[in-house]
């Protein structure tokens, strides 16, 4: 036995040396690559919304995390949602780790479902993961008399939302449409903030696709007292304080809807999701993704984050490469339901 | 309660007024006063740049350093906007009509008096308003629903009518095309990309900021170029005893004070009505309620001190839905609002009770931040003034250079640059054949929300909510308001003693303007047939109502012949008047003068796209004060190394522009680094 063990050992030791002296010299690649350089972290939106303070928060802590200590710079790009930043990080930013991005967790799944504009393979790009997982919810006020999805079939839910494209208008059509929900959908309002106020006021009665991180920090009071009540959440996974209301998921009625939902949803795993151009050196990547898992762990980013009521909810680069690749594998039937899903069939 | 709110304030004022706090109030001030006077860069970007460091501070502190800088960006705005024409915000752009004129007469330092004193007051009068109101500020709020925003908006929309003057059809269609440039981009209810040509740059719409420093600005540094005379034209500048002059004028205009900064301070409140409007309807205001308005375009200090006062005030205001319900008012508020989420305070009732404190030490941050940074201008506006003298071929290029870089913060694309210049021949042309441009750029604003509050409105109540009282009073002043003039002028027309009478068709130059701007409406027509019904409904109606003011306007170019003395006294023109240089001028040399500019813009455009535009910018202005202004080569060089290295600073190190690609930059990478 201890002759056996012993060269396997030998071996061990030996591969251990030799895979952390390798390791080692490609982090040191990698730091002399970084050392005193400028990583541009674009942010495909103007400055003042969730991706901007997400964005602006991390540049201030990844330089730390990546080997060589670069400095992190946020720069906004905006245009037509974030996708000109998409297209530009894909197809003319330098391809050596030293611009990286944050867009739209919807614009990845652009290509699969419309592809007005898109001039990328979503899965092609260098995923360095997401921080946050989100958990959004349809949610309807007291006076609506609304309590469970159930009512939706026999009563009507007036719901506010914003721009077309945005969460609060794609995901009331999507819940209408696949689950049969009697929504009327008022889209327009300036913003999420406004469309709570408008409810306040009682010219809409809901909404249907508020992160739940958003409603805890600002409006947690509204679920203490009663005046919101919860009818489901959109997303893959429910979140952890919400076991007991039900799930999206929960409703689907075949393989193929659980599908569907599944590519509509994903955009809820790459909440805050953050990017490379596709290609760049494998090394370097590597880097960058344990930079951002790292931040995700580190107290004094998780204490400013708490500071500005941001959740980090981590999500890693391997996991979003995965999902990408399950949500474009999906069968034609799957893809042709969700994209028909998220099409205002109603007109109005 | 009463005494709660009262001791509450107190104690605010005695917090922000500890030593540390003040100067951190200062500090703040300082970099708004900065950020107001560098066309196309605005509150936003400040409070972006400088919300990290807010991290470190107390609550009362960040707020004091915050809205300290973001309640005087429309204090020193005033500066580019008296001096070259230019606005310093998008809120100043009714402050350069007369403001523009005091300084070419010679009278900049009244205007300036006149403008930090307007502010201070507007400034104070919405942080008085906002202090008054905190009672009652949530009841209304939830009063306003979407239908009585759209119904402020409609009447705001409806102060076309007073300014565009002389010129009632022309206003009409320059206001219509502003609502169609609105509609350019992604339409909100159904996302059909309308009037974006496959670009992506059009998504979005076109950006205020190079819109309104095309229409305004461009405008006035051409007739400055043609003219090739200095700002003052040779007058002595007044510096000291105008100054004065200006501060005692906008003291004896204390009631027109009052009213414009309450105006700003309760449109502010609105969503989406913005700095780039408010200081319109606050002339507008002045126009329609105050005696002898004839010189109002030219130089009436009423006109300054309407602007000013307004656009102060409305920080008090737009903080109004902020605090009590947690809606931005702007964009710069919703960055505010990221403040409030990192200091543990969550805008709602509670703002209103247990956080009362803070909430007045808001208030007291912008009375005492307006105070400061009036002052300021104050102290320094005797040199400034002076800039008014400078030898135009130095400070054009100058001026020009960060007019572009300024413009590329619309959006930060090459597109910025080709909206600057598109709207900046476009208002030349305006200006030239007395087209009003305030209506157009009403229409800009006002469009998108409009639309919005409509469909909002129409899909929530149907036809019920024209039935709510608020509605029915607006939208009944609205239509007072833009039917009045119309019925007025078409009146006094008829009834004078040499009634217009009909001609043979004559074709002038406003006629072919006219024509053009039929051809584009036509065009336009073509394009949004092909659109589903929600998409086209809004942009139909104006386009049909566009087209038949430009039909008609058109027909009175060609057949209508009005005797000079037959227009209306008391409608003043609304438009600043083409300065004295220019006017003696014939068509021929002015047309070659105007092409030399606009060719050197173009040649701009090109070295930038060639280059980069920081290089751009080193060579545009050492050519242009070179070989333009026929300066000495040194004084080219200085100028041009002087301007780069402070545009290099400031947007590339401190605010991190992403600078575009460049045809240099992308045949050599290694070049890149340079070539920004």
């Amino acid at each position: 036995m201890t002759t056996t063990r012993t060269p396997a050992l030998a071996v061990r030791i030996l591969l251990l040396a030799l895979l952390t002296t390798g390791a080692s010299a490609a982090a040191d690649e990698v730091s002399d690559f970084y050392a005193g350089k400028q990583v541009r972290l674009l942010i495909g939106y103007s400055a003042g919304g969730g991706y901007d303070t997400y964005a602006r928060l991390l540049s201030r802590h990844l330089g730390k995390h990546i080997p060589g200590n670069p400095t992190v710079v946020p720069q906004n790009m905006p245009g037509a949602g974030s996708l000109r930043m998409a297209n530009f990080l894909y197809n003319v930013a330098p391809k050596d780790g030293t611009v990286i991005g944050t867009f739209g967790r919807g614009i990845a799944m652009e290509p699969l479902l419309s592809g007005v504009g898109t001039q990328f393979d979503a899965r092609k790009f260098s995923w360095l993961g997401s921080l946050n997982n989100e958990v959004s919810l349809c949610v309807a006020w007291h006076e609506s008399g609304v309590k469970t999805m159930q009512d939706l079939q026999t009563q009507e839910l007036i719901v506010g939302g914003t721009g077309s494209g945005s969460d609060t208008v794609i995901f009331p059509i999507v819940v209408r449409n696949l689950l049969g929900a009697d929504i009327r959908l008022i889209s327009g309002y300036p913003g999420g903030n406004d469309v709570l106020l408008a409810m306040e006021r009682g010219e809409v009665d809901g909404r249907c696709g508020w992160s739940y991180s958003s409603l805890s920090s600002t409006r947690g009071d509204w679920l203490e007292q009663g005046r919101i009540t919860i009818l489901t959440q959109l997303a893959l996974a429910k979140h952890p304080d919400l076991s007991g209301y039900p799930i999206i998921t929960d409703f689907a009625d075949s393989e193929n809807e659980l599908e569907a939902m599944e590519i509509i949803f994903s955009r809820q795993v790459m909440g805050r999701p953050y990017l490379a151009p596709p290609g760049i050196p494998a090394e370097r990547l590597q880097a960058l993704r344990r930079a951002l898992d790292s931040v995700a762990r580190d107290p004094e980013f998780l204490s400013d984050a708490g500071q500005l009521q941001l959740e980090v909810n981590p999500v890693s680069g391997e996991d979003v490469d995965a999902l990408l690749a399950r949500i474009y594998g999906a069968s034609d039937a799957a893809i042709e339901l969700a994209a028909s899903a998220i099409r205002d069939s109603d007109g109005g | 309660m009463e005494a709660g709110a009262f001791e509450a304030a107190v104690a605010a004022l005695a917090i922000l007024l500890e030593p540390s706090r003040l100067m951190i109030l200062g500090a703040g001030v300082l970099v708004g006063l900065t950020i107001g006077v560098i066309p196309g860069l605005g509150g936003i970007v400040g409070l972006a740049l400088l919300l990290p460091f807010t991290f470190e501070l107390d609550a009362y502190s960040a707020f004091a350093f915050l809205i300290g800088m973001g309640a005087v960006t429309t204090t020193s705005d005033t500066i580019p906007a008296v001096l070259f024409g230019v606005p310093g915000t998008t809120g100043s752009a009714a402050t350069i009509l007369d403001g523009h004129p005091l300084a070419k007469a010679g009278q900049a330092g009244r205007a300036f008096g006149a403008a930090y004193t307007a502010s201070l007051l507007g400034g104070i009068a919405g942080a008085v308003l906002l202090a008054i109101s905190i009672p009652v500020l949530r009841p209304v709020i939830l009063y306003l629903g979407s239908p009585e925003l759209l119904a402020i908006c409609v009447f705001g929309l409806s102060m076309v009518a007073i300014l565009s003057g002389k010129a009632p059809l022309k206003g009409m269609v320059a206001a219509g095309l502003g609502l169609l440039v609105a509609m350019v981009g992604s339409d909100p209810q159904t996302g059909t990309l309308r009037w974006t040509f496959g670009t992506l740059y059009l998504w979005e719409g076109l950006p205020l900021v190079p819109v309104t420093l095309g229409l305004f600005a461009l405008p006035e540094l051409a007739d400055l170029a043609i003219a090739r005379r200095s700002i003052g034209g040779g007058t002595r500048a007044d510096t000291r005893s105008g100054q004065l002059a200006g501060v005692r004028d906008a003291l004896e205009q204390w009631w027109l004070v009052l009213r414009c900064s309450w105006l700003g301070a309760a449109l502010g409140a609105v969503p989406g009505m913005g700095a780039a409007v408010i200081d319109w309807l606050a002339y507008g205001h002045a126009l329609k309620t105050e005696k002898n308005t004839e010189r109002f375009g030219h130089g009436d200090i009423r006109g300054v001190i309407a602007s000013e006062s307004s656009n102060n005030a409305k920080e008090g205001g737009s903080l109004v839905p902020t605090i009590a319900f947690g809606v931005p008012g702007s964009a710069s508020m919703a960055i505010l609002l990221g403040a409030f989420m990192m200091h543990g305070l969550v805008p709602g009732p509670r703002m209103l009770t247990e956080n009362l404190d803070v909430t007045y030490s808001i208030v007291w941050s912008i009375a005492l931040a307006n105070i400061i940074g009036a002052g300021l201008c104050l102290a320094f506006s005797n040199q400034l003034a002076r800039v008014a003298s400078i030898r135009i071929g130095l400070l054009l290029p100058v001026v020009l250079a960060v007019i572009f870089i300024g413009a590329f913060q619309g959006s930060r694309q090459w597109g910025d640059l080709y909206v600057l210049l598109g709207f900046g021949v476009f208002g030349w042309i305006m200006k030239r054949q007395g087209w009003p441009r305030p209506p157009l750029i009403l229409g800009v604003v006002l469009g998108e929300i409009v639309e919005r509050y409509l469909f909002i409105s129409v899909g929530r109540y149907d036809w019920a909510w024209l039935t709510r009282p608020l509605v029915i009073l607006f939208v009944t002043l609205a239509v007072v308001g833009l039917v009045g003039p119309l019925v007025k002028n078409l009146h006094s027309a008829l009834t004078s003693a040499q009634p217009p009478r009909l001609g043979r068709p004559r074709l002038t130059a406003s006629a072919a303007f006219t024509s053009v701007v039929i051809v584009a409406l036509v065009a336009a027509l073509d394009v949004l047939l092909g659109w589903n019904f929600e998409a086209r409904i809004v942009p139909l109606t104006v386009t049909l109502i566009a087209l038949t003011c430009g039909v008609t306007s058109l027909a009175n170019d060609l057949f209508v012949r009005v005797q000079p003395a037959a227009s209306d006294a008391r409608v003043a023109p609304t438009d600043a008047p083409i300065i004295e240089g220019v006017r003696s001028l014939d068509l021929r040399s002015v047309l070659i003068r105007a092409g030399g500019f606009f060719g050197w813009c173009l040649a701009y455009l090109a070295l930038a796209h060639l280059a980069g535009m920081l290089p751009a910018m080193l060579l545009f202005v050492a050519a242009f004060v070179r070989f333009w202004g026929r300066e000495s080569i040194r004084s080219a060089l200085l100028l041009a190394a002087g301007i780069t290295a402070f545009s290099t600073l400031l947007f590339d190190q401190v605010l991190a522009i992403p600078w575009p690609q460049n045809i240099l930059g992308t045949a050599f990478p290694a070049l890149q680094p340079w070539l920004k």
